[in-house]
């Protein structure tokens, strides 16, 4: 064994062994006792190893960060799910208004959107939004089943519209579930061909039925099959409540504003709202690159940087990135509907259309906040644009169509929208602050 | 009157992982049921770990630290609700953690105050004015300068977040909730420790650290064999530093399981009289059995770079190039992480040419067995304790070649084959003697096995602690009367 070194041979054999000098003493001494075969005394006991002199070093090359594309698949299956859903509230809508009368429909369809917003927020920040989603859905089942069941009886139990309310909800919230599952195609076809059989004037309880049946043994059956490891424990319950909540909220939004006449102008409410939860579909999955974007931006920026303000960050970036989908398609999908009048039973005011696209870029920005784990505020400002539009509803006399929900979203995207750029001034506290502090 | 109790914390270990530390951990908690264990296990967040050792009815599990998981510390309504906690609180942690130079008590005021406020905790680091400070403390600590030190390497924004990141959990990980108890004992100088030196800082308990490796030693040896930048590597080994630092400092008795060990706690400020060096013990074989002159080569480890799995194979090419007709045979699973190691030494066994003449065998839940079919025992490692598995060799009588790391010159002083690590050629020159001289290396053997009867057996490290958890449980009852 190597005994007697002096610091200079010692220095030369750390860097031989590393390929580099060591950073500091602790780290020559580990070399030499490791790879370099001097005992522990011995290394412990050199007067010093020869370390390089101080010198400005490179600085560290820019390094890819993992995306988290499972996290997005989520996104995207719920916004394709809830896509499907309001196209089948304005494919089912005409015949069911026939059928169960308009002011059932309305009553239903008015009760369904904020419990299915609710249901499918609350799943997806504790379960479908992680990954391996379906399968901690099955490893929680008992509770998950528990409680299903007692949401579902209490929606039930709801006067006057319960079974109805229960049904839609059953089939809208199975259909995140599914297209988590990556079954999206099949639920396109099973709601498909429940718009069929409504419009054959199939019986709207008996055929509603059948099709939640389906979608519930559906929903089983992916839970039970989910294959795969799961690195991740579900997601906190009080944030998964929170979460919960929130799509309460916003879904309260969507129905708010009486002039929107759901259930009333037959496909029209259901299909305005359409381009906009396109446009948000596509800006939401544009903006869940956040995670990857925000650190790989922000690599190889020096230390000195770190905490200043910085104009046009990676940030900065993928929000505009994010908004500019969002506008667009909401604006070009708008006046396609809008060129198809003939549909819309004399509805098709433009304000309408506007109102939804300020309510789901209110969404988007909430859903950010809700995502960087500012959910208080995100709960605060979902609360305000609802408040608004109740009160603009209750005591503004015949509001023009969308007025309400024009401004309640307006509003909540301002409030959103400053604490958000706050943030995102400074991508490096961010990054710190708030996407790694969970 | 109640026996006197112990808090025994641990790291990704006792009860959820197979290893050294986990054996001991069980032998220790079982052997000595004069005590009431409480052990508490700090272990990675995500799924919930399954339980691989049964404890025994004088101990029980009082919860376990889950860290980089999403679960909050419970909040406390009245207390916790000063927005932004202490914001300063990042920085002190940085100075006193990665600085080179650390302030001891600096760093136990801010410990002390996680551990008051946790409900504060996640609100301090999503602070806006904990970001600022933090960065500016980082900067301070990379411009040190002593002559002990190079050059800092050029840190980044996202290497400061993930260093923030890391500080939060090592807050978190101070302010889990722990029980009131006679005496402390940790068995790594890292994140098992930091509860322990808060208690130690808060109540005066008594607290005992364990060493089977070096923390500080292990952390800059997972760096530098690292593909990380020099920024990770620094981070990394910086703050495994500043956590064993931290426990030195704060415990009464360090009890290293070789005297390998204590040349190191002393280099790291630990003062001789506070080190009690108490060896691991196995429990020898009543009956020799003879070898199977079979040249069967075995070795009983994990998968790990600690333990230098591709020197090994190198070793098995020369050996059987030598002796056509040599075994060797790998018993172990990969260490959870290292999957893409055991994947690496894989193809490096398919480019030697090895095939059936080196085998990976996969876990065992018979090592002793494993070794009585053994001619040689090998081992290869680059960081060693005192390893159980070289114990278990020579407890069955048989002759052992390895690298002399740790406390293992110590333990096969006079009766086994010690050479440099990483020294293939010597590697292959004992294991091919041994093999070609039967008689010798029964021989060898034999002795082996009279030094386990004389010096390591259970028996003789159970008494050691028993002695020296009496003292220190006694000496906290004395200070409280």
């Amino acid at each position: 064994m190597r005994r007697s070194l002096t610091g200079e041979q010692a220095g030369g054999l750390v860097h031989a062994r590393l390929g580099r000098p060591a950073q500091d003493l602790l780290e020559a001494v580990v070399v030499l006792e490791a790879w370099g075969g001097v005992p522990s005394e011995s290394a412990l006991a050199l007067d010093g190893v020869v370390l390089p002199p101080c010198a400005t070093p490179a600085p560290a090359p820019a390094r890819a960060l993992a995306r988290d594309d499972e996290q997005r698949e989520g996104i995207v299956a719920e916004g394709i799910a809830l896509l499907v859903a309001i196209i089948a509230v304005a494919v089912w809508a005409g015949p069911l208004s026939r059928q169960l009368g308009t002011a059932t429909l309305e009553h239903a369809l008015r009760l369904a959107l904020p419990l299915t917003l609710a249901l499918q927020w609350m799943l997806r920040s504790r379960y479908l939004g992680r990954g391996g989603g379906v399968r901690q859905l099955a490893e929680e089942r008992v509770a998950v089943l528990l409680v299903s069941v007692g949401v579902g009886a209490a929606i039930v139990a709801i006067p006057d519209v319960g079974p109805l309310v229960a049904l839609f909800v059953l089939t809208w919230v199975g259909g995140a579930v599914m297209a988590r599952r990556g079954w999206g195609l099949a639920y396109a076809a099973l709601v498909t061909g429940e718009a069929v059989a409504l419009g054959a004037d199939a019986p709207a309880y008996a055929s509603l039925a059948l099709l939640g049946g389906i979608v519930l043994v559906a929903c089983v059956v992916a839970v039970a099959t989910a294959r795969g490891r799961v690195e991740q424990a579900p997601g906190r319950l009080p944030r998964a409540l929170a979460a919960g909540a929130i799509g309460a909220l916003l879904g309260g939004l969507l129905v708010g504003d009486d002039s929107l006449g759901w259930g009333v102008h037959g496909a029209f409410p259901g299909l305005a709202l359409a381009p906009s939860v396109i446009g948000s579909l596509w800006g939401g999955y544009h903006l869940w690159q956040f995670y990857a974007a925000v650190p790989n931006g922000l690599r190889g920026m020096p230390l000195a940087l770190a905490s200043e303000t910085i104009r046009g960050g990676p940030a900065t970036r993928v929000l505009i990135g994010a908004l500019t989908r969002l506008v667009g398609v909401t604006t070009l999908l708008s006046l396609a509907v809008l060129a198809a009048a003939q549909w819309t039973n004399g509805a098709d005011s433009i304000g309408v259309f506007v109102a939804f696209g300020t309510a789901t870029l209110a969404s988007l920005f909430v859903s950010l906040h809700e995502s960087l784990g500012y959910v208080g505020w995100a709960f605060v400002v979902a609360l305000a644009s609802l408040a608004v539009e109740l009160a603009i509803t209750r005591w503004v006399a015949a509001p023009p169509p969308g007025l309400a929900l024009s401004i309640a979203g307006a509003v909540g995207a301002l409030l959103a929208l400053a604490p958000l750029v706050r943030q995102l001034r400074s991508p490096g506290r961010m990054l710190a602050t708030a996407l790694w502090i969970k | 009157m109640s026996p006197p109790s112990i808090l025994l914390t641990t790291e990704a270990t006792y009860p959820y992982a197979v290893g050294g530390v986990s054996s001991w951990c069980h032998l220790v908690v079982g052997g000595l049921p004069e005590f009431a264990w409480r052990v508490l296990p700090i272990h990675a967040g995500g799924r919930r770990p399954r339980q691989l050792f049964d404890l025994p009815p004088h101990a029980s599990l009082v919860g376990r630290i889950e860290v980089w998981g999403e679960q909050l510390p419970r909040r406390r309504w009245l207390r916790d609700r000063l927005p932004g906690g202490r914001p300063s609180l990042p920085a002190e942690l940085v100075r006193t953690l990665i600085g080179w130079r650390p302030d001891h008590e600096e760093l136990l005021d801010a410990l002390v105050w996680c551990r008051r406020h946790p409900g504060e905790l996640r609100a301090t680091f999503r602070s806006v004015d904990a970001w600022r400070p933090f960065v500016q403390a980082l900067r301070e600590v990379l411009g040190e300068s002593h002559p002990e030190l190079a050059s800092s390497p050029e840190l980044d924004t996202v290497d400061a977040a993930t260093l923030y990141q890391q500080l939060y959990w090592v807050a978190r990980t101070a302010a889990a909730e722990t029980p009131r108890v006679d005496l402390l004992h940790a068995t790594a100088a890292g994140w098992a420790a930091i509860p322990t030196i808060v208690d130690r800082h808060l109540h005066g308990t008594p607290l005992l650290l364990t060493e089977h490796g070096v923390y500080v030693r292990e952390a800059y040896l997972a760096a530098a064999r690292s593909r990380g930048s020099a920024a990770e590597r620094f981070l990394s080994s910086r703050l495994g530093r500043g956590l064993s630092l931290a426990t030195y400092a704060s415990a009464d008795v360090v009890s290293p399981v070789t005297s390998a060990n204590a040349h190191w706690e002393r280099k790291l400020g630990v003062a001789p009289e506070r080190i009690r060096v108490i060896h691991n013990g196995i429990e020898p074989s009543g009956e020799l059995t003879p070898p199977p002159r079979a040249r069967r080569v075995v070795t009983v480890g994990r998968i790990d770079p600690l333990k230098d799995v591709q020197t090994m194979l190198h070793v098995a090419a020369e050996v059987t190039r030598q002796l056509p007709d040599a075994q060797f045979e790998y018993w172990g699973p990969p260490t959870r992480g290292q999957e893409a190691y055991a994947q690496a030494c894989e193809e490096l066994h398919r480019r030697l040419g090895l095939g059936d003449r080196f085998r990976f065998m996969g876990t065992t839940s018979e090592p002793l067995r494993v070794m009585r079919e053994a001619d040689v025992v090998l081992m290869t490692s680059i960081s060693e304790g005192l390893p159980m598995a070289v114990l278990e060799g020579m407890a069955q009588g048989r002759p052992v070649v390895s690298t002399g790391v740790g406390g293992v010159p110590e333990v096969l002083h006079g009766c086994g084959v010690v050479v440099p690590s990483g020294d293939v050629a010597r590697l292959a020159t004992g294991v091919a003697m041994l093999l070609r001289n039967p008689g010798f290396a029964e021989r060898l053997g034999r002795r082996a096995y009279v030094r386990v009867r004389e010096r390591y057996t259970q028996r003789r490290c159970l008494d050691g602690y028993r002695a020296l958890l009496g003292e220190l449980t006694a000496s906290d009852a004395a200070a409280a009367a």
